[in-house]
């Protein structure tokens, strides 16, 4: 492979890096870089080429420690959903932009606290930096069959690091605003993790399944490897104990690194994100892991002796002859290393900027308009992403040479981890103060400084670090005589030692400062003030608000400052004429400015136009605990007045029924008044004419008391099956339940109707079940059936009209139907025509004759049988279909 | 999300502590391969993978 040609792939790969980034820019707001996923992908950042080749390096040369990298995030990946949230919410609220701000801010918004953990941060991620841009020489070297040609000019990594550092700086630093997303710089980690992933476990299936046969195939053969047992074991119980300090320290990493701070915080834009990430990225972690063994047994037993393990992923594909797939592996490894660049160039930009440059020397001079302070904080930023990747280039070049990719990360993330007593302290610990926070991180660092950069600096100097040299209790590498701990774990338990202890015991031995309690109370308690969160900054003095509005128009410009302004006399119900500003608007000014230029500079710039008093510790506790118990009174008044309006909507709905039950009432009585006086009037008419009238002829005579025996036969129906209804609907109706067959019910109920059917000429259908066994009165079950077809029979078409009667058992439950090929009933009157005296406002379903209540008893004395009575529309007709539960039944279906 | 599941999570994370460290994690520390894996690493793998199942199963079955 030429070099020349791996440079055109690289380029091309960065020009598809610039596509995407460009193209998720421009769809900020496209579900396509605003999901889950991609902010979960966006987290493995934290596989960086480490994974790609230390892991493997590691694995092969020593065993399973490189494990422990991966389980501490996988232990604490649950407990996200308390921390994480927590941090992410704290972090919102306060426009935080870093790790540096974070801690910071909590302790009284130190600036000094602030600029230590920058330069700590700085520090020992240049070496990491260094480390990626190592590996992307090193496997370019390898892929292509070069050697470093010594010179800078023709080293390809110092070409790749600034053409990152340029990518870097133009999608990281678009905004003033720090804490603005960067969707395109989340989307280009995203897809670049998909990348590094698939092409690991593609190389990890060819090693396992292509050349071996399977895990089981590389485990009997690695066994001939030297040391085997040890390296596939965790080494007992003094083995036990480094394990347990390398999770430890891979677990302070997830969170503390501000790469990862600012993945997994900053950007995030959706809480609930981080409920897919907390089961999806152990799982990425999980698939990333499952094949390093195979490739680190298969490199040990393939690749000669003597061959750096770290690049076996590379070596082993080479030898094979499989060029492509190294290729592949050498841009998987590319990503990896890229995507850990670009973000921490840009993580470590911010903090210098914000927490360094800014408030220590810049923050003066920025006085000038909106557009050219942001300028000069977006140049700042930039030169800030140059400097720090050339830095660890020249790590890289002059320091790293002779190490590992596994230990120079090591030692980052041991340094970075001096930041934990504060972090964790800060956000579960209102009294953590910020000088045991200062001299607890430098107590820790300074221990790391002895326990493992002094031997680590000394080992890559020319002499050596000679051992021997170091005896007796102060022996670096182990100190006061504990000797059974390697390195890291080493100076990981002593520098965390002192250092907690340091914290501990500064804050608990001197008084608090209250500005620092104020915002350790805002911390800790972040969820009762999400929401008003300025409430609870306390600050007393004197401030115009044309002061501080002059102060936000130098950095936010006249029109966003205005809005900002016009939205928090809103939120807080202040009147727009208000000359004084209170605490909370010094608050929402310096979250303003916070993501501009950093908390300690937005501090320093609002000191400059207020005059604030001093108040006591006492003091401010005293507010804070009012503070809370207002919130307590109005959580409780919420809940209540949420109570409230549940009942009234309840009450709302109470009353709206017992209006339409009123109005259902005097419907009745209307109706069934006029149902009444319908005969009687009839009745009255043919007594009147037979009363005033003698010669009427005897045929005629005869008529009309024919009509007043049927018009007294009809209003006497009619008066019973009100009292039937009334008797249903009062639940005085006693049912005399016996075991009935329904299809013999059905049969037996025809008969009366039959001579009336047949003057009609309706075809009757059968399509009973031999026997449906419910347990039912009988007589009851007739009126159902003898009500469904008249029913049927008023409504079915005139001449040729049919139905269709049946009885089977579908569901568990007895089903009787009665099917009429009548006029189709309109769906929004199904359940309607149920109802007493209901008469349709389709002319064509209006009911011919009858009571108007037929229906409604059916439906009673099916309920009554905790059966259920509906309507179906089909394509000829409608269908009345009866379900009772059902006793014992034999299907078997007949047709007459 | 409920307190109570909330709290299933963090009770996780302890039990992951529990089984991923001392002194647990020597007890499927053996010589014999599961899987074509050391026996560590596939006990490893394993807690690992429930707890992605575990954690899962919480947010599908009790997210609001």
């Amino acid at each position: 492979m030429t070099s020349g040609f791996m440079i055109l792939i690289l380029l091309v790969y960065l020009g598809l890096l610039v596509g995407a980034a460009q193209l998720a820019e421009r769809k900020q707001n496209s579900k396509w870089t605003n999901n889950p996923y991609v902010y979960t992908l966006s987290l493995a950042v934290y596989c960086s080429a480490w994974t790609y080749y230390g892991s493997v390096g590691m694995a092969a040369n020593s065993g399973l420690e490189y494990l422990t990298t991966y389980l501490g995030p996988v232990i604490a990946f649950p407990a996200w959903i308390v921390i994480m949230r927590k941090i992410i919410r704290i972090s919102r609220v306060n426009k935080i932009s870093g790790i540096a701000d974070f801690i910071s801010l909590r302790y009284g918004n130190s600036r000094t606290l602030g600029a230590l953990v920058t330069i700590i941060v700085t520090l020992s991620l240049l070496p990491y930096i260094g480390l990626q841009l190592k590996a992307i020489s090193e496997t370019f070297h390898v892929v292509t069959r070069t050697s470093d040609a010594g010179s800078l000019l023709g080293d390809t990594s110092a070409y790749v690091a600034l053409a990152l550092a340029a990518f870097a700086s133009f999608y990281g630093t678009r905004y003033g605003d720090a804490t603005q997303k960067r969707r395109g710089i989340v989307s280009v980690i995203a897809l670049e993790s998909v990348v590094k992933l698939f092409i690991f476990l593609l190389l990890g299936a060819y090693v396992t399944w292509g050349i071996f046969n399977g895990f089981g195939d590389i485990y009997q053969q690695a066994q001939a490897i030297e040391g085997f047992r040890e390296k596939t074991s965790i080494g007992g119980l003094e083995g036990g104990f480094n394990w347990f300090f390398y999770c430890m320290l891979s677990l302070f990493a997830i969170f503390l690194l501000p790469h990862q701070f600012l993945m997994t915080v900053v950007e995030n834009n959706r809480e609930k994100h981080l409920q897919t990430a907390i089961w999806l990225f152990p799982l990425y972690l999980l698939l990333c892991n499952l094949f390093i063994f195979p490739i680190a047994w298969g490199g040990n037993l393939l690749v000669e002796g003597g061959a750096n393990a770290d690049m076996f992923a590379l070596l082993i594909p080479m030898q094979q002859g499989q060029e492509l797939l190294a290729i592949l592996v050498f841009l998987g490894g590319f990503s990896a290393a890229v995507s850990m660049i670009i973000v921490s160039s840009i993580a470590l930009s911010t903090m210098l900027t914000n927490n360094l440059l800014i408030p220590y020397g810049l923050v003066r001079s920025l006085s000038g308009s909106p557009d050219t302070n942001n300028q000069r904080i977006v140049r700042s930023r930039r030169i800030a992403i140059f400097v720090i990747v050339v830095l660890s280039y020249i790590s890289y070049r002059y320091f790293l040479q002779s190490h590992t990719l596994v230990s120079v990360g090591m030692v980052a993330f041991l340094v970075v981890a001096q930041l934990a007593p504060a972090f964790f302290g800060g956000i579960f610990w209102r009294r953590g103060s910020m000088r045991g926070a200062l001299y607890g991180i430098l107590a820790g660092v300074a221990v790391c400084a002895y326990t493992l950069v002094v031997p680590f600096l000394l080992h890559a100097s020319p002499s050596g670090f000679d051992s021997d040299r170091w005896t007796g209790f102060l022996n670096p590498l182990a100190l006061f005589g504990l000797d059974y701990l390697e390195p890291i774990p080493h100076a990981l338990f002593w520098s965390l030692l002192v250092n907690t202890s340091v914290y501990l015991v500064v804050t608990v031995s001197r008084k608090g400062n209250y500005r620092e309690r104020n915002y350790a109370e805002m911390y800790v308690d972040i969820d009762q003030y999400i929401t008003h969160h300025e409430n609870a900054f306390i600050w007393r003095g004197t401030a115009y608000i044309s002061d501080i509005r002059k102060v936000l128009v130098r950095f936010l410009g006249e029109e966003k400052s205005s809005r900002a302004l016009r939205i928090f006399n809103l939120k807080y119900n202040i009147p727009p004429d208000t000359t004084m500003a209170d605490a909370r608007l010094i608050k929402f000014a310096e979250n303003l400015l916070t993501g501009h230029i950093g908390s300690a500079s937005a501090k320093i710039l609002l000191q400059g136009v207020t005059k604030e008093d001093k108040i006591s510790l006492p003091e401010v506790l005293s507010i804070l605990e009012e503070s809370k118990e207002n919130l307590a009174i109005n959580r409780k008044l919420r809940a209540t007045s949420r109570e409230l309006e549940e009942i009234s909507r309840r009450l709302r709905e109470a009353n709206q029924s017992l209006i339409q039950k009123d109005k259902q009432k005097d419907d009745f009585l209307d109706t069934v008044t006029h149902e009444l006086r319908t005969p009687i009037t009839a009745i009255r008419a043919a007594t009147e004419i037979l009363h005033d009238d003698d010669d009427i002829p005897e045929p005629v005579r005869r008529q009309f008391l024919q009509n007043i025996i049927s018009e007294s036969d009809r209003l006497n129906r009619l008066i019973d099956k009100i009292l039937d209804l009334e008797r249903f609907e009062s639940g005085r109706q006693k049912l005399m339940l016996e075991m009935i067959d329904l299809t013999d019910v059905a049969r037996g109920s025809v008969e009366p109707l039959f001579q009336l059917i047949r003057s009609q000429n309706i075809s009757l259908h059968w399509q009973t079940a031999n026997q449906v066994m419910v347990m039912a009165d009988a007589e009851r079950m007739v009126q159902v059936v003898t009500n469904l077809l008249s029913n049927s029979i008023k409504f079915c078409k005139k001449d040729s009209g049919v139905i269709r009667v049946g009885t089977h058992v579908a569901d568990g439950r007895a089903q009787l139907w009665v099917f009429n090929n009548g006029p189709a009933i309109p769906d929004a009157e199904t359940e309607a025509i149920f109802d007493k005296f209901y008469q349709s406002d389709n002319q064509t379903t209006r009911k011919p004759v009858g009571s108007g209540l037929g229906l409604a008893i059916t439906r009673q004395i099916v309920e009554l049988h905790q059966g259920s009575i509906r309507v179906e529309n089909q394509p000829d007709g409608v269908t009345f279909i009866v379900e009772l539960p059902i006793f014992n039944a034999d299907e078997k279906n007949t047709d007459s | 999300m409920k307190k109570r599941h909330v709290q299933k999570l963090v009770l996780t994370s302890g039990f992951l502590f529990l089984g991923l460290n001392l002194p647990l994690v020597l007890l499927y520390d053996k010589p014999e391969p599961v899987f074509g894996l050391p026996a560590a690493v596939a006990g490893i793998f394993l807690i690992w993978l429930a707890s992605v199942v575990i954690s899962f199963a919480i947010f599908k079955k009790y997210d609001d």
